[in-house]
């Protein structure tokens, strides 16, 4: 009887002591009463946001939990799995990070899409030992002490992401086994980066890895579809650039995407899906994103636009430019807003650029050499419409003007030249090119078209001459005809 | 100057006996009848082989067969030689206005029943000529090598294939190989240019020997008629001298159609290339091309194509050997048959030409 009154007894404190508690893992888990007491995972995981929500050690680990004998808890009877491996570990997590109801009995608002997204990234595809993916989820979230990516102890967390992802991407003799072309600088590299120092200083809202590659559906750089994939680039960094209100404390232009976009620069990749044409990063780094300062804008532009930069340096403008430490190639054609380089931004005019510095009365010299290198562009433009006039009339008369139409191309080439050329800044060499070689050409196209639509009209007179003639023959002959049979008529009988 | 041209004729009698022949042209006589104006395309054609002959020795000068040099060199023809523009279009059209003439010509014979007792043999080469000169047109149709006459050389070749047995070995003897190649481009000049002209000169020299030996052909009515009663014409020099009338109108006729309507140059042959829209073969194949576009894929257990191929070529054979088996018109009476047979021909091929045309 004592017994049995001692056990109720015992039942009645154990309800009390429950009752005030709640029901968490750590009452309840017996997996967690032992593994409590041997240290080590049981005390990350009191830390573990799944704790916390009440998840025991076998929502992963399988098994009884209730039980505290550990052979029964731990038999293959009860559903024991151990510790998960290889793509086990991201199947485990996806028991409930994949399921909706799942996620929501645990108010979670979180997406449940991560594997999906996982497995078409780059490191749900590949393996480096061929057994198993190369990143689990608990590669970058870790284990027994996962938090909510907002708590500053998280790997994931912005601040800690560039060196989780550095783990690996820093890591040369790891990155070797997978992509041996692949730098490992870029953390370094990052750190250098306006984004890395400000991230440095414990700034969270800079660009760090996933901001601009994504977290779970990572994809490699020439995948169409990943966010750094060349014609994404200027929308992904639009994504917080072009946002005044996130982009408030930093003080620099949030219209940079507006203006690339309507540049010369914009429409080549944006419209015409050039993936060669210069995105956000060709300019100012990728990792390392960093405005260029005014010394070193002529060695961007000049790392596509070689000749310009060349002839640049040894122009008398090069001098001039440092002397008034003017950004080079930006003082005449602007930074993002980049328009196509046309005839109307050379010479004199109010559009044109040159006439910022040179005047009638202010640096006289360039003004009137600038007012000559219009004036020939001028001409060739001018001349260049006249052959095309011309070959278009040929054409329409029916006349082969192919090769001349061919040859035509010539001028168009030694326009391209001219833009190239007038970074020199030089009127000979400039009229040699524009002069010399285009103006030829066109006025060879010229002289060309004109014969052949001269040799139309010959063709019609010749045609209207040989006919006369053929019809005046043909006349005689049925004269001749009638007379030789009137001569017959006359003989018979 | 008479002198001379008299000097100059008695040297030539002296060795030729040139009397014999203005004697034996002289006894020749040529139908006088309503439909008398039929036997100048004869002659007409003739003029226009000629136009042929001359024009295409003229562009051999220049032309360059092979793929990477015949567009080049047609085009060159075209924009640099003096006159090539006129002599390169004067040549394709005379090429068309001879299958016209021709065909207007064995109209005319078939309708006369010229072709009876004892011409057949002038009717068997006459056609052989027609069908050479068809030869001559797709075989021509290749060399500027342009897109148009790559493709359409294609198509043709791939419709010959389709004839059984025989259609497999001959479009691999036409093509050089399995394709169109540069290969067909060297076959089809060497044809166009040796090979056609070679047979053509001898079956011609037949046709006008044939012709020489038996006069022309007289109207079946002339029979019933005496010989007072039939109205003739010397062929020398009457017949003669309109036909050269006829030629001189012809030769303005080309003239005018050379400058108004110069041959196209197009784009040069890509294999790789697309085919441009609308394919069409020459006019005058244009009738089989059409007809054999409406068949069905399947009639009864053979392929429509095949079927009609066959058909063409069993029609053609019949067309070929109607002397010998026109029996009714050979014993000298009239044969209706022949003659609504040919009507329907000539609706058949003008209805399914014009189809074609539009389609």
């Amino acid at each position: 009887m004592k017994k049995i009154i001692f056990f109720v007894f015992t039942l009645f404190l154990l309800n009390g002591f429950f009752f005030l508690h709640g029901k968490t893992p750590e009452s309840s888990d017996q997996c967690f009463v032992c593994h409590e007491q041997l240290g080590g995972v049981a005390d990350l995981f009191k830390k573990d946001i799944h704790f916390q929500k009440g998840i025991s050690c076998s929502g992963c680990h399988g098994g009884d939990s209730k039980t505290d004998d550990m052979d029964k808890a731990m038999s293959k009877s009860a559903g024991f799995l151990g510790i998960p491996k290889g793509d086990d570990i991201s199947l485990r997590c996806a028991n409930c990070h994949a399921k909706k109801e799942m996620m929501q009995k645990y108010g979670s608002q979180l997406p449940t899409n991560q594997l999906e997204l996982l497995k078409a990234s780059v490191h749900g595809k590949l393996s480096t030992n061929g057994k198993e993916k190369i990143i689990q989820c608990t590669t970058c979230h870790n284990a027994h002490g996962i938090v909510s990516v907002k708590n500053p102890v998280s790997p994931v967390y912005s601040l800690n992401i560039p060196n989780t992802c550095g783990k690996c991407h820093s890591n040369a003799k790891y990155m070797q086994t997978y992509n041996p072309s692949l730098s490992v600088d870029q953390v370094a590299k990052y750190r250098t980066s306006v984004h890395g120092m400000l991230n440095a200083k414990g700034d969270p809202k800079p660009a760090e890895c996933a901001s601009c590659h994504g977290s779970h559906g990572i994809r490699a750089t020439a995948d169409t579809k990943s966010q750094v994939y060349a014609l994404n680039i200027p929308e992904t960094c639009s994504k917080c650039h072009s946002d005044a209100q996130y982009m408030a404390g930093y003080k620099i232009p949030t219209d940079q995407y507006a203006k690339y976009a309507k540049s010369v620069h914009g429409k080549a990749l944006l419209e015409k899906h050039d993936v060669g044409a210069p995105a956000c990063n060709s300019c100012h780094g990728n990792h390392g994103a960093t405005p260029p300062g005014v010394e070193s804008i002529s060695k961007v532009c000049g790392s596509c636009h070689a000749l310009n930069a060349d002839l640049f340096s040894s122009s008398p403008h090069k001098q001039a430019f440092d002397k008034e430490k003017l950004p080079e190639c930006e003082t005449c054609h602007s930074n993002h807003e980049i328009l196509p380089a046309t005839k109307a931004m050379l010479g004199v005019d109010k559009e044109a650029v040159c006439s910022k510095c040179h005047t009638e009365t202010k640096s006289t010299k360039g003004y009137f050499v600038a007012q000559k290198m219009r004036s020939y562009i001028d001409s060739l433009d001018v001349s260049e419409a006249l052959a095309l006039k011309l070959i278009y009339e040929a054409e329409q008369k029916g006349m082969e003007i192919s090769e001349t139409k061919f040859k035509l191309r010539d001028a168009h080439q030694a326009k391209l030249e001219a833009r190239t050329m007038v970074h020199s800044f030089n009127e000979e060499k400039f009229k040699e090119v524009v002069i010399g070689k285009g103006l030829a050409v066109t006025t060879a196209s010229i002289s060309e078209a004109r014969e052949a639509v001269d040799n139309y009209f010959f063709r019609r007179y010749g045609l209207m001459v040989s006919v006369f003639i053929i019809s005046l023959l043909s006349l005689s002959l049925y004269l001749y005809i009638k007379q030789i049979e009137k001569k017959q008529a006359s003989k018979l009988p | 100057m008479k002198k001379i041209i008299k000097n100059f004729y008695d040297y030539l009698d002296e060795r030729l006996h040139l009397e014999d022949l203005v004697h034996f042209m002289g006894k020749k006589y040529v139908p006088v009848h309503s439909h008398s104006l039929w036997y100048y395309f004869g002659g007409v054609s003739l003029f226009f082989f000629i136009v042929q002959v001359i024009t295409g020795i003229l562009l051999l000068f220049y032309y360059k067969a092979g793929p990477d040099l015949a567009f080049e060199s047609i085009q060159y023809i075209m924009s640099k030689v003096q006159f090539g523009w006129l002599i390169r279009s004067v040549h394709g059209w005379a090429a068309n206005l001879f299958i016209l003439s021709a065909v207007i010509h064995m109209f005319s014979v078939y309708f006369e029943k010229a072709y009876r007792k004892p011409r057949e043999l002038t009717w068997i080469s006459g056609m052989l000529m027609l069908f050479l000169g068809m030869g001559f047109g797709f075989s021509g149709y290749l060399l500027p090598w342009n897109e148009l006459s790559f493709f359409a050389t294609k198509v043709g070749s791939d419709i010959a294939g389709a004839v059984p047995i025989i259609g497999e070995p001959m479009k691999i003897l036409m093509r050089g190989g399995p394709d169109v190649t540069g290969a067909t481009l060297s076959r089809l000049f060497g044809f166009h240019v040796a090979l056609f002209p070679g047979i053509f000169t001898v079956v011609l020299g037949i046709h006008l020997l044939l012709i020489q030996r038996q006069g022309i052909s007289e109207p079946m009515h002339f029979e019933q008629l005496d010989k007072k009663e039939k109205k003739t014409m010397p062929f020398f020099p009457n017949f003669l001298l309109r036909d050269l009338l006829l030629w001189l109108v012809m030769l303005n006729v080309l003239a005018i159609l050379a400058v108004f309507f110069p041959a196209e140059l197009g784009h040069k042959a890509d294999a790789f290339g697309s085919a441009p829209e609308g394919i069409k073969p020459e006019w005058y194949f244009l009738f089989m091309f059409q007809s054999l576009k409406y068949l069905p894929a399947h009639i009864l257990f053979i392929e429509g194509e095949v079927l009609g191929i066959l058909l063409f070529g069993a029609a053609f054979a019949l067309w070929l050997i109607v002397p010998f088996w026109d029996r009714k018109t050979a014993r000298g009476e009239q044969n209706k048959l022949i003659t609504y047979i040919g009507i329907f021909v000539i609706i058949f091929i003008i209805v399914l030409t014009i189809l074609g045309w539009v389609a």
